[in-house]
C-alpha cells in the first residue's frame, strides 16, 4: 500500500518537476531521508508497543547544541558523540521507564522530560561557555570529518550518513523479526495481558525501546550538526511530527503490534519525495506543514482504526 | 479505586487529586508573596486575572476531552486558539463585527465547528484523540502562517482594553467567573455523566445504552465553547494578531491539565483541578520573571515547566494509587483490550 503511494508520487515528481531525477537531488533527498530515518527508529518502536516519544525534537536539539558546547570546551569529537548519544539514551530509559510505571502515559511524560532536558542544556551551554549562545544559536568549530559525514559533496559518491541509515535499517529490521525481544515487542503491542503471561517485561522493554529513541534522536542532533554546520536548540522542531507522520503514513499503528520499520523507511522516502515536489511547487514551509496535517487523517483512517466497541465484547 | 472506599472516605478520596495542584499552588503563592509581591496589589491582580484566563479557559477545554477519554489529549488547542484569534482580529472586521456580543457568539461557533469537526471523525473512524488532533495541530498551525505571515492588526477597542487590566472587577474576572458557572451546571448533568462513563470504559457505556457517537462529539461541543472564549480572552491579553505565539499552548494546557489530576486513562478530570493547574502554570511563569535570568528567562520557563509536569505526574502516580498491574488490564494508549 504504502510502496504503491511511494511509486506513485516518484513517477508524478519525475514528470512535473524539472531535475527531479538529478543526481544532485536525489543525493540530497537520500541525505535528508537519513536524517528522518534515523530518528524515525526510535517512533517505531515506540509506537510497536503502543506508545508515543515526543521527546526526540527536544533530545534532538539538545544533542545538537550539547555537542557543540563539549567541544568547545577541548572534549575530543569522538568522546562528545559518545557522551551525548549516551545521554540520549539514559534521558530515554527514564522516558520509558517512567511511562510504563504511570500507565503507559508516554505522550505527557515524553513532553515534560523533553522540555525539561532541552530547557536545561540550554541554560547550561549558556553557562560561562567559550562561546555563548544566542536566539538558541551556538557556534564552535566543527571537525571536517564530522561535516563530511552528513554532506554529499564526498569521495563515496554518497554521504556516509545515508550508508549509516542503510545499515541501520538492516539491524533494526533484523532484531525486529529474528530476536526474541524483536517478537517481544510485538506481543506487548498487541496484547499485554497475553505478554505478561509469556513473562515479556512490559516496564524493561519500555525502557530499552525508549531508550533507543533517545540515542537515535540524539545520533541524528549529531548528524544534522554536521548537515548544518552549527548548533541551533530549535533544530529538531520538524522531528516531532515528521517522525509520527512517517510512522502513521507507512502503516505502523500507535495502538501497538502492527507494523515494522521497514514500513516506516517507505513512510520516510514518502515524506521526502512528498517535501520535493511540494518545494518544486513553491510552497512555503508553513504550507507544506498544513498539507502533511491533511494526510494524516485519511491514512490513519485507512490502517489504524479500532474495533467498534459491540466488537469488543 | 475511587469506587472501593467506603461512604465517610468517599467524599475525600474523591478530592486526593486536588493535593498536587493545591500544594504547588501554595508553594508558588509563597515564592509569589517573598519575590514578587506586586502580584498582591490590585494592579497585579488584574494583570494576573487577564494573563491567566486563557489558559484557565484553554484547560477547562481539553478537560472535557480527557474525559472523554482513552487518551484524550487534545494536541490542537493551541493552533486552534490562534486561529480564532486571527478570526476574531482580522476575519470579522472585514464582515462588521466587532460588537461585544457578537465577537464571543462568533468566537464560539468557530471554535464549536472545529471541535465537532475533531470529534466527528475520532468518533466516527475512530482512530485514536491524539492522531486526530495532531493532524488538526499540523493544519492549522500551518495555515495560520500561510493566513497571516507576521503578527499585526488589533483587536476591537473594548477587547484590547482588557489586556490593559486597569481594574480586577470588570469582564476580565466576570467571563471566567462565569464559564466556570457554566462549566458545574454543564458537570452536574446526565449527558456529562454519559461522557464520563463513555471516558471510563466504553464497552459498559455501549452495553448501558450510551449512544456513543453522539456523547463523544457532544463532548467535543463542550470544549469548544470553552476554547472559544478562552481564544476571545487572549485576542483581549495580547490586543492583535500574532500567527505562532499560540501554539505554546498546547503544552502549556495539556501541562495544567495533567498538574490538576485529570486521568489521561479517560472517565476522571476535575474542573477544579483544571483550573488550580492553570493557574499554577501561569504562576511559575509569573515567578521565573521575578528572577533576573535575563536572555535565559526563556530556557528557564521550558525547563521550569517540563520539570513540574513530570513532577506532577510522579505525586499523580503515587496519590492515585493505580499499580502498573492496574494499567495492563485497562490497557495503555490503546484503551481497553478486550
Amino acid at each position: 500500500m504504502a510502496g504503491a503511494v511511494l511509486i506513485a508520487l516518484i513517477a508524478f515528481g519525475a514528470t512535473s518537476i524539472g531535475g527531479f531525477w538529478s543526481l544532485l537531488n536525489l543525493r540530497s533527498n537520500l541525505v535528508f531521508a537519513s536524517f528522518l530515518g534515523i530518528a524515525t527508529i526510535g517512533q517505531t518502536l515506540c509506537a510497536l508497543i503502543g506508545g508515543l516519544d515526543l521527546a526526540i525534537p527536544f533530545v534532538l536539539g539538545a544533542a545538537n547544541i550539547g555537542l557543540v558546547r563539549l567541544m568547545n570546551g577541548g572534549v575530543s569529537p569522538g568522546l562528545g558523540i559518545v557522551i551525548v548519544v549516551g545521554l540520549g539514551g539514559l534521558i530515554g530509559a527514564f522516558n520509558g521507564a517512567l511511562s510504563n510505571r504511570l500507565q503507559g502515559q508516554s505522550l505527557v511524560v515524553t513532553l515534560g522530560v523533553g522540555n525539561a532536558v532541552l530547557g536545561l542544556v540550554q541554560i547550561l551551554v549558556s553557562k560561562g561557555g567559550v562561546s555563548g549562545i544566542s536566539g538558541g544559536t551556538i557556534e564552535g568549530k566543527i571537525p571536517r570529518w564530522i561535516e563530511r559525514f552528513s554532506t554529499f559533496n564526498h569521495s563515496f559518491g554518497i554521504a556516509p550518513a545515508v550508508l549509516l541509515w542503510v545499515a541501520l535499517i538492516v539491524v533494526t529490521i533484523v532484531v525486529l523479526r529474528m530476536t526474541w525481544f524483536g517478537r517481544s515487542l510485538y506481543a506487548l503491542g498487541g496484547n499485554q495481558a497475553a505478554a505478561a503471561r509469556v513473562l515479556v517485561s512490559s516496564w524493561w522493554s519500555w525502557t530499552v525501546v525508549f531508550a533507543v529513541s533517545g540515542a537515535t534522536a540524539a545520533l541524528t542532533g549529531v548528524l544534522l550538526l554536521g548537515y548544518t554546520g552549527s548548533g541551533y536548540a530549535g533544530v529538531g522542531d520538524p522531528y516531532l511530527f515528521t517522525t509520527i507522520a512517517a510512522v502513521l503514513i507507512g502503516g505502523t499503528s500507535l495502538v501497538g503490534g502492527r507494523g515494522g520499520y521497514g514500513l516506516s523507511v517507505l513512510g520516510v522516502l514518502i515524506l521526502t519525495v512528498l517535501q520535493t515536489i511540494l518545494s518544486g511547487y513553491n510552497l512555503s514551509q508553513a504550507a507544506q506543514e498544513a498539507i502533511l496535517g491533511f494526510l494524516i487523517i485519511p491514512t490513519v483512517a485507512l490502517y489504524a482504526r479500532s474495533p467498534h466497541p459491540r466488537m469488543q465484547i | 479505586m475511587p469506587g472501593t472506599e467506603r461512604a465517610p472516605t468517599y467524599f475525600l478520596a474523591r478530592q486526593r487529586s486536588l493535593v498536587t495542584p493545591l500544594i504547588l499552588l501554595c508553594v508558588l503563592l509563597v515564592i509569589s508573596a517573598w519575590h514578587g509581591p506586586h502580584l498582591f496589589t490590585s494592579d497585579g491582580l488584574a494583570g494576573a486575572v487577564i494573563g491567566a484566563a486563557p489558559l484557565v479557559l484553554a484547560t477547562l477545554g481539553i478537560t472535557v476531552i480527557a474525559v472523554a477519554g482513552p487518551a484524550g489529549v487534545d494536541l490542537s488547542v493551541g493552533p486552534v486558539m490562534t486561529f480564532i484569534n486571527i478570526v476574531i482580529v482580522l476575519g470579522l472586521p472585514l464582515v462588521g463585527v466587532s460588537s461585544p456580543v457578537l465577537v464571543f457568539v462568533a468566537a464560539i461557533i468557530v471554535g464549536v465547528l472545529l471541535q465537532v469537526a475533531m470529534g466527528t471523525l475520532i468518533a466516527c473512524l475512530r482512530v485514536s484523540t491524539v492522531v486526530v488532533t495532531l493532524a488538526v495541530y499540523l493544519v492549522l498551525d500551518g495555515l495560520n502562517t500561510v493566513i497571516l505571515p507576521e503578527p499585526g492588526g488589533t483587536a476591537p477597542d473594548w477587547l484590547a482594553s482588557w489586556g490593559a487590566a486597569s481594574s480586577i472587577l470588570s469582564p476580565i474576572l466576570y467571563v471566567p467567573v462565569a464559564a466556570f458557572v457554566l462549566w458545574t451546571l454543564i458537570t452536574a448533568s446526565t449527558f456529562f455523566r454519559n461522557i464520563r462513563l463513555m471516558g471510563a470504559n466504553d464497552r459498559t457505556a455501549f452495553v448501558s445504552g450510551v449512544a456513543l457517537i453522539p456523547t463523544r462529539i457532544g463532548a467535543h461541543v463542550i470544549a469548544g465553547i470553552f476554547v472559544g472564549i478562552a481564544s476571545v480572552m487572549y485576542s483581549g491579553l495580547i490586543g492583535s494578531a500574532d500567527p505562532t505565539a499560540g501554539a505554546s499552548y498546547t503544552l502549556s494546557a495539556v501541562t495544567a491539565l495533567v498538574i490538576g489530576g485529570a486521568s489521561l486513562a479517560g472517565g476522571r478530570a476535575k474542573g477544579l483541578g483544571s483550573v488550580i493547574g492553570a493557574i499554577d502554570i501561569w504562576l511559575i511563569s509569573y515567578v521565573l520573571s521575578t528572577f533576573n535570568f535575563g536572555l535565559n528567562a526563556s530556557y528557564w520557563v521550558e525547563f521550569a515547566t517540563g520539570a513540574v509536569l513530570v513532577a506532577a505526574l510522579f505525586a499523580g502516580g503515587i496519590l492515585s494509587g493505580l499499580s502498573p498491574r492496574a494499567w495492563r488490564h485497562q490497557g495503555g494508549l490503546a484503551g481497553p483490550t478486550p
